[in-house]
């Protein structure tokens, strides 16, 4: 154990901590900042937002068709109080515009009408009419609940027939998990960034600058390197966990806990192989940020086990990291349980990223046990 | 040289130059699915001549019809317009039609596309406002005070440009439909970004290497110590810039020689890159100066060599400073993305908020927008006045790290 | 106590050591060769980080690689090179060390200090390493071989930048060290270990020349070495006859020490042979090779 703790002090020194400090605040406003302070953003995802959580109030998690129709009952008397504002404001009815029906449908027929639309969506944004497009898109995108947005395979074809079969259709208003998505993958990419510079030069380190033959010597030995490759896992799950902390503590902010309770599979756009709720969606996307940052770790402590120097150790990360942002956040992260992959895909990728690091971690470890220590 | 050979013998730089560019011939190929339709654009220049006049519209016409009272015969059908005809075509009538009747009438309709957008230019033009793109535009980014009053006073200068290249011309002549197939951003955004972020990992790698070598190698007591001393410092700086230059000529020709090869750019060189079907989003391209496309692109070429040395340059100042390579390396990474988002810390009622924006991030990766107006870094001398101040700036930088590392104890 | 058994280390088609016979009791041990000659490969065999092609090394009896851990505790190693943290203070690197030998920290911290008193680094224990010369360094090196009370000493090159004065400090502090453990000293120095070794190994063709006392090794020599004087001029026909060992310049004239092992001339004048005639006799012919 004290060893493990001595190894860790090589790690999170104050030098290297403080760098990840910088290297968070820059990726931070890089990439996080903008998922926290524009949400929503704007409108109508503002409204979707409210609208979302008014849902869930009045029929919980699950609408049924009685409770759709209160939906649109509801709808109908909100589109009376846009009809009665319409009326009481002559410019309209001047502009031959005499109820909500013909703003919305006639709106592209002339100038005078779109100028009228914008001054009240874009320059007076009266939540009402908002939440009427809001509401209606809704009402739109439930009647045509049978049709999938894409052209699906058998296989997704039907995971889709069996959740409208139990009734799970898409009914709420996808900002909340949309804007989480983006989150989770930009986390993902900071994390990511984090763990990596934090433990690739450990182990290349040491053995640059010759400490291996006191270290080898000494009772321990060569099972040292073993002690080395915990002490690097622990750092790098110690730094995840504080940033993930850290980062979620700003995510509250996001005000999404209305919508924990939620099946994803609820929301608009968002067909998935499972069916968690929001919060064990979030916590799945948490697991799998552990998942991928410790095979990183692990990655990383292997190419630092073997390259000659700090240019090599970079240079053979870079095409590593390459293929993570430019897909593998994609699939691993922000479509970890969508019927956009195959559904065998996503775990089974998980599987050999996981076998090839352990594996190549045990099969360095058992060379260090023969290996001539001679540079 | 021998401080060159230290990189050029590392497997690891070459074995990443390769990677990179097989990616880029992959990401060209890749999206060549169109190289055959924009061919027409050549067809167009060689038959009616670069510029579009009115003469030339009404013979393009003509041609159009003459080929549409052909098809119509051969059809057996009535439309306006090619267009119309596709619209209403069913997968049963697709298919009753010969491989080669078909791609006539593809072809047929992509001329008929560029004749109306053709035909239509001076109309799209006149509806331009570029006073109230500005006005937009500080809506927009919420902008007050002297950066509003700056932001707008580029847009009036914008303004009697575009006059000027409304009166030139320049917007009209023949170039690939942007709405259609978005070759600008393609070749400037998607290839040139991707070219200018591969180079410079592997500039900053090559240039932290050789600076920071003899003490990672520990040799520095050695060699610095030798007749040449710390002066061997101003032969890792030359070959530093050496390998950033092959580095960035190379990557650069293999990738635009394939892009080139990919797509036939052959007769489109000399069209003015401002030109009208140059327009991909809401607002055309609109350089400053009459440059055409082939210019445009030795210009562009010019930005990512010099941006790519300033980079290198910095890199040494860095890695002769903290003398450890992986901190170099993650040092500049961290302060290019620093620089990038420094505008975005700024008042934005200050001008600070566009100073900032003249920095080497914005100028490379927003390349596709270089000597172009409008946006928040579409000042006519953005381009010359960052590559300017970056230089002094890296000179100095260098400079005083170079003379602290001679007056540095070698340990 | 330590025996090394027809041990044979190759790297490729480079031989190191061929067919090494060894037997080490307690008491102290130099091992004298040339650079390149294979020293160093020996003693990493010894010390388990390189593993004997052919062969093995036994530990009363026992592989030293079987017995691992057990081995190791027992065994107290200076490297030739050897790495430190910078920022790390002698006292929290010989605790880091110490954590790895096995030993606990409430153990360890006097053992610590005293070490660093003997080791005349006492008043530094708590400064950061990166500012000490290569003498303190290696001193704090030598402090750290001695932390866990080694039953083998293995030391490479440990008088490397030390002054005169730590030198003799420390043929000291080894004749002392040497009366119950068994040492393994090895240099090209040989005034390092000439008094104070009881046996000296010598290594020639990658094979064991000699394993002997001071004493004996000399006397492979007796009436062999002779001094005589001469002018400058004629030095260098004398040269091409004679094995010299050393020339000086005293009174104008040269002094040479050279080795001749037929009948001597009458004006040469028969010495006693010294171990570093046996070293420079035996070694006449090497070019210094690269060491490890």
């Amino acid at each position: 154990m004290r060893m493990i703790w001595n190894e860790m002090k090589k790690i999170l020194t104050w030098r290297m901590l403080t760098f990840l400090l910088l290297v968070n605040a820059v990726l931070y406003f890089l990439l996080i900042s903008f998922d926290i302070e524009y949400f929503p953003n704007g409108r109508p995802a503002l409204d979707g937002y409210r609208l979302g959580i008014e849902m869930i109030e009045e029929y919980g998690v699950q609408m049924d068709e009685e409770e759709m129709l209160d939906f649109r009952r509801q709808f109908e008397s909100r589109k009376e109080e846009a009809n009665e504002y319409l009326q009481a404001h002559p410019e309209f009815a001047e502009a031959g515009i005499d109820d909500y029906e013909e703003l919305v449908t006639s709106v592209w027929d002339n100038e005078e009408r779109q100028n009228l639309h914008s001054q009240i969506m874009h320059e007076q944004q009266i939540d009402l009419f908002w939440e009427l497009q809001e509401r209606s898109r809704l009402i739109d995108f439930h009647d045509t609940k049978e049709m999938i947005g894409f052209e699906p395979n058998t296989l997704q074809q039907t995971r889709f027939d069996e959740l409208l079969n139990e009734g799970k259709y898409q009914a709420y208003p996808e900002v909340v998990i949309q804007n989480f998505k983006e989150f989770i993958v930009n986390v993902g990419i900071t994390i990511l960034f984090s763990v990596v510079l934090l433990i690739s030069p450990f182990i290349l380190k040491d053995r640059t600058r010759r400490l291996l033959d006191l270290q080898y010597t000494s009772k321990i030995g060569r099972s040292l390197y073993k002690t080395k490759l915990i002490a690097g896992i622990l750092s790098a799950g110690l730094v995840i966990t504080v940033l993930l902390a850290f980062y979620f503590s700003l995510y509250a902010q996001n005000g999404t806990s209305p919508y924990f309770g939620l099946g994803v599979n609820a929301f608009i756009a968002n067909l998935t192989w499972y069916d968690p709720t929001f919060l064990q969606y979030i916590w799945l996307c948490i697991l799998a940020i552990y998942v991928i940052g410790l095979i990183f770790t692990m990655l990383a402590m292997s190419v630092s086990s073997v390259v000659p120097n700090f240019v090599t150790l970079i240079g053979i990360q870079i095409p590593l990291i390459f293929v993570m942002l430019l897909m593998g956040f994609n699939i691993l992260l922000s479509h970890i349980i969508s019927v956009q992959s195959p559904q065998w895909l996503v775990p089974g990728l998980y599987g050999l990223l996981g076998i090839v690091s352990v594996g190549l971690l045990i099969y360095l470890m058992r060379r260090e046990n023969f290996r001539d220590i001679s540079e | 040289m021998y401080e060159c050979r230290k990189v050029i013998q590392s497997p690891i730089f070459l074995g990443l130059f390769l990677l990179f560019s097989v990616y880029n011939i992959y990401l060209i190929v890749s999206s060549s699915d169109h190289k055959e339709e924009l061919k027409i654009v050549n067809e167009l220049i060689d038959t009616y001549g670069r510029d579009i006049s009115d003469t030339s519209l009404a013979q393009l016409d003509q041609d159009i019809q003459k080929e549409m009272t052909q098809l119509k015969r051969s059809a057996g059908l009535e439309f306006q317009s090619v267009h119309e005809l596709l619209e209403n075509m069913s997968l049963e009538e697709q298919e009753a039609y010969s491989q080669e009747q078909w791609n006539q009438i593809q072809q047929l309709a992509v001329k008929e596309m560029y004749f109306n957008t053709a035909r239509s230019i001076d109309e799209s033009y006149a509806e331009i406002d570029i006073q109230a793109t500005g006005e937009g535009e500080v809506r927009m980014y919420g902008l007050s005070g002297s950066a509003a009053f700056y932001l707008l006073q580029e847009y009036e200068k914008l303004d009697k440009r575009f006059e000027e290249l409304v009166k030139n011309g320049e917007q009209k002549q023949w170039f690939f439909a942007g709405k259609a197939y978005f070759m600008h951003s393609f070749l400037f955004q998607t290839v040139f970004r991707h070219i200018i972020i591969e180079s410079l990992l592997l500039i900053v790698l090559a240039t932290a290497l050789i600076t920071a070598y003899e003490f990672e190698q520990k040799t520095q007591l050695l060699i610095f110590s030798t007749k040449r001393g710390r002066k061997l410092m101003k032969d890792k700086f030359s070959a530093s810039i050496a390998i950033a230059l092959f580095t960035m000529i190379f990557l650069l020709g293999i990738t635009l020689g394939t892009f080139f090869i990919v797509f036939d750019y052959s007769h489109v060189w000399s069209t003015s890159i401002s030109s009208a079907f140059n327009w991909e989003y809401n607002f055309p391209y609109i350089a400053w100066w009459d440059i055409s496309v082939g210019t445009f692109l030795w210009l562009a070429a010019g930005i990512v060599l010099a941006g790519g040395l300033l980079i290198s340059c910095l890199t040494f100042a860095l890695a002769t400073v903290v003398k450890n390579s992986y901190i170099a390396f993650a040092g500049i990474s961290l302060f290019f993305v620093a620089v990038l988002l420094l505008p975005s810390f700024m008042s934005k009622s200050s001008i600070l908020f566009f100073i900032t924006g003249y920095n080497l991030s914005q100028l490379l990766l927003g390349i596709s927008n270089s000597f172009m107006g409008g946006g928040l870094t579409g000042s006519r001398n953005y381009e010359w006045l960052t590559v300017s101040c970056w230089t002094l700036i890296a000179a100095g930088i260098c400079f005083v790290a170079y003379r602290r590392f001679t007056k540095t104890d070698i340990g | 106590m330590l025996v090394v058994k027809e041990v044979s280390k190759q790297y490729g088609d480079f031989t190191a050591l061929r067919d090494i016979q060894l037997e080490f009791e307690t008491g102290l041990y130099g091992l004298l060769a040339p650079n390149g000659a294979g020293k160093t490969t020996l003693i990493k065999m010894l010390a388990t980080l390189l593993y004997p092609t052919k062969g093995e090394v036994l530990y009363n009896g026992n592989n030293i690689i079987d017995m691992d851990s057990c081995y190791r505790e027992l065994l107290g190693y200076l490297p030739q090179h050897f790495g430190y943290y910078k920022n790390y203070s002698p006292k929290q690197y010989l605790l880091y060390l110490s954590a790895l030998k096995g030993i606990s920290k409430k153990e360890a911290l006097p053992k610590i200090i005293e070490l660093l008193d003997k080791v005349a680094l006492g008043d530094v224990m708590n400064k950061k390493m990166k500012k000490f010369s290569g003498g303190m360094v290696q001193r704090v090196g030598i402090a750290q071989a001695l932390l866990n009370d080694p039953k083998i000493l293995i030391l490479d090159e440990p008088t490397a930048g030390l002054d005169p004065k730590e030198r003799a400090r420390f043929r000291n502090l080894l004749t002392d060290l040497a009366r119950s453990r068994l040492v393994i000293v090895s240099t090209h120095i040989v005034s390092d270990i000439e008094s104070i070794a009881n046996e000296i190994i010598m290594i020639k063709n990658q094979q064991i020349l000699y394993k002997d006392s001071v004493e004996t090794i000399c006397g492979t020599l007796d009436g062999a070495v002779f001094e005589t004087s001469m002018e400058f001029e004629q030095l260098e026909s004398f040269r091409q006859n004679y094995v010299l060992l050393s020339e000086k310049q005293e009174y104008g004239k040269m002094i040479v020490r050279f080795i001749h092992k037929e009948t001597p001339l009458v004006d040469w004048l028969p010495v006693q042979p010294q171990l570093e005639d046996v070293f420079l006799y035996e070694y006449r012919d090497e070019t210094n090779g690269t060491g490890q």
